[in-house]
């Protein structure tokens, strides 16, 4: 995500972009978690009189080949895909962050044998193992989400325990150890407060890379399952239909992007605003 | 005898090398309420040093002995006693205390670290007491360091050491990071403390001029070996060995002439040298 | 080595450069000569003023000091003399060896750059390219102006060699991370004197070096100024340093001048009550005294400038008129000084 051509290409200032983003992520943020309860029950509904039917002013973004109104179907839609993925990162960052903290406090083998682990997860290519997992699992959003959560903590355990460490070096840790601080004291107040804030950052712009994944496994078929109205199984359920209905596809397709663009871009700017030495760069 | 470092050595891994001697057959002492300076210029082992008696660090050979206690050797009790009684003051103003807690955490940390004070209202009492002894106030209590200046930072960092009332304070280059006329100030605020609380004080610098200031007695560190030791007249008006004379000469000294004659007769030196131009360095 | 310069006839700044408030000095020989320079940093609200009418004169082969805290001003006052300061709005009048800097062109800003002025920064790797051999730079920068490759090697190598470079021939091909202290402040000086200007302005030369290191440097720097009869203006904090380098000293408080006298009379009778409190907080090496004279409250940030006498809050001496009127800096005999209370203080017309 190059934040720098992202906001050239839209040739705002960059008060009013980030601003705009902010709007974005709120939007949807609001739509998932309000949404499904203002959506009408037709969106589970079939109504194949009313089968694809272009957007007009009844159907906004048109009817599937259910009937069903598509564009509720998409905020109906939003909870599953935007919280399950907001879930599955908050998930294992909270793996991640635990990895990390006892590979930096405890003993010496503890972090070997924390770090070969991670070394695997890091190894192992992750959709193949969610995919993996959830086949096995059996085909759900549930075990999508499960499988996506214990496969994504390696990137953030590796990433905080190389933050974490050289926390430890800093002076104030020193002086400190130097004072007496236990060593609980002095990763609660002194370590863990200040290696956390890049976690937020990266928080974000997982979220956006996990709406992707999720989609992308229920698209497969190994996640949501109709007539779930997660986006990537909509367009699952669609693709059969994008040459005469592309509004079926449309509107799933366009909120997926938007929110994995949306986050992504999200991540960037907490991450400008962290260190504003970074703008310029993605 | 408060502080003592005996016959202390320190080695390192180097690489590919072997080992790289850090401190060699190093020994000092200071008693209660003593302000004694040790001098030495980057490379010197200072470092280690400082690192050592602070217990951050285990000499390879050699004792560390506080009050008597071998601090290397010793048990929970008397290890918290030496953490309590034993503080540092470091050079950064900067990096020496933690962004993320106020004042009031950061001089109070120490009352609640060693159980001095459990009570919250009267261990804010303790500190409000501590910051005014610094020249800082009740006012600064939430305040968080980054909007305070070098100096203030320092008087911070010199108020959370003593807020728990230490008997020997260890300062690694207190006042390098600061400008001149904040220097000043810091460094009389050492000097009233130490009065005030008979603190002994182990002053470690590479500025000559604030060692002699502030010092009674001197040592000078020299690649991991102490060159010179003695009290403040005998050291800066006769110093013994080669490196300290030479450190001295080349002290620069806010004096125009006689900054001029010493030029001159450096001058004098090179040439008869014979061209050959610049003395190089031993690195 | 002085090569000749072949470009527009140098103008005599004469005495119509303005208001009379400038040492008399011999016309002919001024190189440098600063005019109500002033700086400022633009943001959103408005602007901070860096550097506030900042006047003064250099004479060619003159070792200037240019002495201050955080705050005072003299890095962005000695970069705007190249114009080296992007991001902030230049104001004034700078004229070096006749040229107008601040009306010039960009492209022509070449002519000053390195040629008349060579600027020594303190971090090394401001100065010099960590990713380029040393050599390789100091042969480009004459390179760019028509010189031959082979000769410019030649000069690079005698350049460094002439600054005590050991092994100059071979350093050529190192990189700067691999020069130790010393030898990078060399390094340093060599890119700023390659161009063979007639000014070098070094910031802060020795203020990151071990002691013995420093002096070598300052050596260095006396023996290659003497010899090219060059001008320098030694931006330091250190007033060691200026007692052994300086033949005047300009002090610089909140981004104004607040004195301007020869070396020995400024540290003989500092009249500027700052300067005064600067000199009676450090300590000395050579002798002991019982207290430091700590000059209370903190060097006043760029933005926080109070109303009058910058000084003032800081200052024993401060009366009504220093609280609201900015005291203009006077000359008495060679000195200037910023102080409405200059004369009760010593100042007068006798040299």
């Amino acid at each position: 995500m190059n934040l720098t051509i992202a906001r050239g290409a839209f040739r705002t200032a960059p008060p009013l972009f980030d601003t705009a983003v902010y709007a974005i992520v709120a939007l949807m943020i609001a739509m998932a978690v309000v949404g499904p309860m203002l959506a009408p029950d037709s969106v589970y509904v079939s109504d194949i009189g009313n089968a694809l039917m272009p957007p007009s002013a009844a159907h906004w973004f048109g009817t599937d080949d259910q009937g069903r109104d598509v564009m509720w179907r998409v905020i109906a839609g939003s909870r599953a895909t935007l919280l399950s993925a907001m879930l599955i990162v908050t998930a294992y960052s909270l793996i991640g962050v635990l990895i990390a903290t006892l590979a930096t406090v405890g003993p010496r083998w503890l972090d070997e044998t924390l770090m070969r682990m991670t070394d695997i997860g890091l190894a192992l290519p992750g959709l193949v193992v969610a995919l993996g997992f959830a086949a096995a699992l059996g085909p759900s959003l549930q075990s999508a989400i499960v499988a996506k959560a214990i496969t994504g903590w390696p990137v953030t355990a590796r990433l905080l325990r190389g933050i974490m460490r050289q926390t430890m070096t800093a002076q104030f840790v020193v002086g400190a150890q130097a004072m007496g601080v236990s060593r609980w004291r002095l990763m609660t107040r002194h370590v863990l407060p200040n290696s956390l804030d890049i976690l937020v950052v990266k928080w974000a712009g997982d979220i956006g890379a996990a709406v992707l994944v999720l989609a992308g496994m229920s698209f497969i078929g190994v996640g949501a399952q109709p007539p779930s109205a997660e986006w990537g199984a909509m367009i699952a359920s669609a693709k059969g239909y994008v040459a005469n209905a592309w509004w079926v596809v449309a509107a799933p397709g366009a909120a997926i992007a938007l929110a994995a663009v949306g986050f992504g871009l999200l991540g960037d700017i907490l991450q400008v605003r962290r260190d504003p030495s970074l703008r310029g760069r993605s | 005898m408060l502080f003592e470092l005996n016959h202390v050595s320190k080695s390192f891994a180097d690489g590919r090398r072997g080992r790289a001697i850090a401190l060699d057959d190093v020994s000092l002492s200071l008693d209660a309420g003593q302000a004694i300076g040790l001098v030495g210029e980057s490379g010197s082992g200072k470092t280690t040093l400082i690192r050592c008696a602070l217990r951050l660090l285990t000499p390879d050979s050699g004792s560390v002995v506080y009050d008597g206690m071998n601090v290397v050797d010793a048990g929970r009790a008397e290890l918290r006693r030496f953490r309590r009684e034993v503080q540092p003051v470091f050079q950064d103003p900067f990096a020496s205390l933690n962004p993320r807690m106020t004042v009031e955490q950061l001089v109070g940390e120490g009352l609640i670290v060693h159980g001095i004070e459990k009570n919250a209202v009267r261990r804010r009492d303790i500190v409000v007491e501590t910051l005014e002894m610094v020249g800082l106030g009740a006012r600064d209590l939430p305040r968080y360091t980054r909007s305070f200046s070098g100096g203030q930072r320092q008087r911070i960092a010199i108020a959370r050491a003593l807020a728990i009332r230490p008997r020997l304070l260890v300062c690694d280059e207190p006042v390098s990071a600061l400008d001149v006329s904040v220097q000043a100030q810091v460094i009389n605020l050492l000097q009233d403390m130490q009065r005030a609380l008979g603190l002994a004080i182990l002053f470690i610098a590479h500025d000559l001029a604030v060692v002699r200031h502030f010092c009674e007695r001197i040592y000078v560190l020299h690649h991991g070996r102490m060159v010179e030791s003695g009290d403040r007249a005998s050291v800066f008006d006769s110093p013994r060995h080669p490196y300290t004379q030479a450190l001295l000469g080349a002290v620069p000294i806010p004096d125009p002439a006689a900054a001029r004659e010493r030029r001159n007769l450096r001058k004098l030196n090179r040439l008869a040298l014979g061209g050959a131009a610049f003395a190089t360095e031993t690195r | 080595m002085i090569q000749s310069r072949t470009e527009d006839p140098a103008l005599r700044p004469g005495a119509a450069a303005g208001a009379d408030d400038r040492p008399a000095s011999a016309e002919g020989d001024t190189l440098v000569e600063v005019e109500g320079l002033t700086v400022d940093l633009p943001h959103r609200q408005g602007a901070t003023r860096l550097v506030d009418g900042v006047s003064f004169r250099m004479k060619r082969a003159e070792k200037v000091a240019l002495v201050g805290e955080s705050g005072s001003g003299k890095s962005v006052t000695a970069r705007a003399l190249m114009r080296l300061n992007p991001k902030l709005t230049v104001a004034g009048r700078v004229v070096v060896d006749g040229i107008e800097v601040l009306g010039l062109p960009e492209r022509k800003l070449g002519t000053v750059r390195g040629r008349r002025i060579g600027m020594a920064f303190q971090d090394a790797f401001t100065s010099l390219d960590p990713i380029m051999p040393v050599g390789e730079q100091l042969m480009e920068a004459l390179v760019v102006h028509g010189v031959s490759r082979r000769e410019a090697r030649q000069r690079a190598v005698r350049l460094l060699a002439e600054l005590g470079v050991t092994n100059a021939e071979g350093r050529m091909k190192a990189y700067v991370h691999e020069f130790s202290g010393g030898m990078r402040q060399r390094a340093v000086l060599a890119m700023a004197l390659i161009g063979e200007p007639q000014l070098l302005i070094a910031d802060e030369p020795t203020t990151a070096l071990d002691v013995r290191i420093a002096q070598q440097v300052l050596d260095v720097l006396e023996d290659v100024a003497e010899r090219r009869e060059l001008a320098v203006l030694l931006i330091t904090h250190d007033m060691g340093v200026v007692a052994s380098f300086a033949e005047r000293v300009l002090v610089m408080y909140s981004g104004r001048i607040v004195e301007d006298a020869n070396v020995e009379s400024l540290f003989a009778r500092p009249l500027h009550p700052y300067t005064e409190g600067l000199l009676g907080a450090v300590p000395r090496v050579d002798r002991s005294v019982e207290r430091l004279v700590a000059v209370p409250g903190v060097p006043v940030p760029p933005g926080e400038r109070p109303a009058g006498c910058a000084f003032h809050p800081r200052c024993a001496a401060a009366t009504d008129v220093c609280r609201g009127v900015v005291p203009p800096l006077r000359t008495f005999g060679s000195r200037r000084v910023a102080c409405h209370h200059a004369e009760e203080r010593g100042a007068s017309d006798a040299v």
